[in-house]
């Protein structure tokens, strides 16, 4: 890792460096492709008068409540699905086709539902979530070593018991494969849904920067809104699947 | 303590199309405080017939009773050891151990009162850190067996806890497995498909036909213990237990 930490600083330098090169050609007008340096101006005026921060704050919250919902409505689905036939046959096939609807198409929905709100963009996260979550942790709890539930069971183990102490930590592994991609799902869902409601965030901001002509600003947006992505798979999923691959011998 | 009776159990097996009778009437009566192998041929319905005592598998004919009362389901008076140990990876040893005990409830602190105690038995207190893929296959059947002997059950059935052992490891739990019945005074029913095995550990060995199964022939063995697998008086048992299999692995 460390080897190529240079050649990676040397890369983005790079970038960064034509970049600057193009935009001081002046091919393109500088409201059209902005330098580098205003791009930074951008961000730096964002963050000193709390805009930036706000923004963030607002998609992080619907994120979170987002995923949240995604998260304990997966887990609950996938188990049943799992353990019971008749809702595996029945709500899993409705769960393989509502999968495959991207959750930017949940958007008219969720406005007609849930109006032009909070409520309706939550929905939209939760909704890009949960299938993922639902399908991952399926496929966690039908691979379980049925020695594992047989000796649970013999050691006196069922109902919510076995569901909290053998069920959801067996599959676990596969729970955070599901985890992740519900969190990618969420993250595209929250800033596309907030583009089209246009209310707060940062897709709202995207779209702000767009309305006024603003090419710096929606620069340097997607530059925060990536920045948030790597931090967050990096920090938290990273983290979390070592820490889980060690503990079961397969880092 | 209970007796433990099986009566004409019965078990087929769907296969393909047709139905396949792996039991065939098995009749066995297990005292308490007994150690009895049950060989077989493989895929003879050994292990079956020990998942059925355990109550993880039905039966179709029969009954099994355990202190006077017939028994369906799982319980913590019969407690399986399985053949790969089915530890759980996501739980240190000691938790491990302590499964069955958080299941019942039990205090934390009472837990590891305890669990130490087995840990010990099994010489683990040095291991109750550490996660299950961090142990030897032969450690791993030591957990597996504090695990089930922290239930305190009357009967621990056992389903070829060691076939996975390389041959020295083998040899020292099959004297350790015979102090701890000796201490612990447990009903044990032992599957085993290797006859020295068999005649170390049983007091009865019980020989399983072919499919469908029955209870062919029953050795008594009145050796004194601790034995080890090279006992030379147990060689005769031996040929003796070998001629009963033989021709039934020869059927298939």
């Amino acid at each position: 890792m460390a080897k190529y930490t240079i050649g990676k600083i040397a890369f983005y330098a790079g970038i960064i460096a034509v970049w600057y090169v193009v935009a001081a050609a002046q091919i393109w007008p500088s409201n059209i492709f902005p330098s580098p340096y205003e791009v930074a101006e951008d961000l730096a005026y964002g963050i000193t008068d709390g805009s930036l921060f706000y923004g963030v704050a607002v998609s992080m919250w619907r994120l979170a409540v987002g995923l949240a919902i995604a998260l304990g409505g997966g887990i609950i689905l996938g188990i049943f699905m799992a353990r019971v036939e008749i809702v595996n046959q029945t709500i899993g096939s409705l769960v393989l086709g509502l999968q495959s609807i991207p959750s930017i198409a949940w958007v008219p929905l969720a406005i007609l539902w849930f109006g032009l709100g909070d409520g309706g963009i939550i929905f939209v996260v939760a909704i890009g979530a949960i299938f993922a979550m639902t399908i991952n942790t399926y496929t966690g709890v039908k691979n379980i070593d049925p020695h594992y539930v047989e000796a649970a069971r013999n050691m006196g183990a069922g109902g919510i018991k076995l569901v909290t102490s053998v069920l959801i930590p067996a599959a676990f592994p596969h729970m955070i494969s599901g985890f992740k991609q519900g969190w990618a799902f969420a993250w595209r869902g929250v800033i596309g849904a907030e583009l089209l409601f246009s209310y707060l965030g940062l897709g709202f901001l995207l779209h702000a920067g767009r309305s006024l002509n603003d090419v710096s600003q929606v620069i340097a947006i997607m530059l925060v809104i990536m920045g948030i992505g790597l931090a967050i798979d990096g920090f938290v999923f990273k983290r979390l699947e070592s820490h889980v691959m060690s503990r079961w011998g397969l880092g | 303590m209970g007796k433990l009776e099986a009566r004409d159990i019965v078990k087929y097996f769907n296969h393909e199309s047709h139905k396949l009778k792996a039991l065939g009437g098995i009749n066995l009566k297990v005292d308490s405080g007994d150690f009895v192998c049950l060989v077989g041929p493989s895929g003879c319905g050994k292990s079956t017939f020990l998942r059925i005592v355990a109550g993880l598998e039905t039966k179709d004919e029969g009954e099994i009773i355990f202190d006077g009362r017939p028994v369906t389901n799982t319980g913590p008076e019969r407690i399986m050891v399985f053949q790969e140990g089915a530890l759980f990876p996501w739980l240190k040893v000691q938790d491990n151990v302590e499964f069955g005990l958080r299941m019942a409830g039990i205090p934390k602190d009472k837990r590891m009162k305890i669990s130490n105690r087995y840990l010990d038995m099994m010489q683990l207190t040095k291991f109750a850190d550490y996660y299950t893929y961090q142990l030897s296959t032969g450690m791993k059947q030591r957990v597996a067996i504090a695990r089930a002997l922290v239930m305190d059950p009357d009967v621990l059935l056992m389903d070829e806890p060691f076939a996975a052992l390389d041959a020295q490891t083998r040899d020292l739990l099959l004297v350790e497995m015979q102090l701890i019945w000796e201490k612990t005074k447990k009903t044990i029913l032992f599957v085993t498909h290797n006859v020295a095995e068999a005649a170390v550990l049983g007091n009865r060995i019980v020989v399983f036909s072919n499919r469908p199964s029955i209870i062919k022939k029953e050795f008594e063995n009145n050796f004194p213990r601790p034995r080890v697998a090279e006992d030379e008086s147990l060689l005769e048992l031996q040929h003796e237990i070998l001629s009963e299999l033989r021709p039934e692995v020869k059927k298939k």
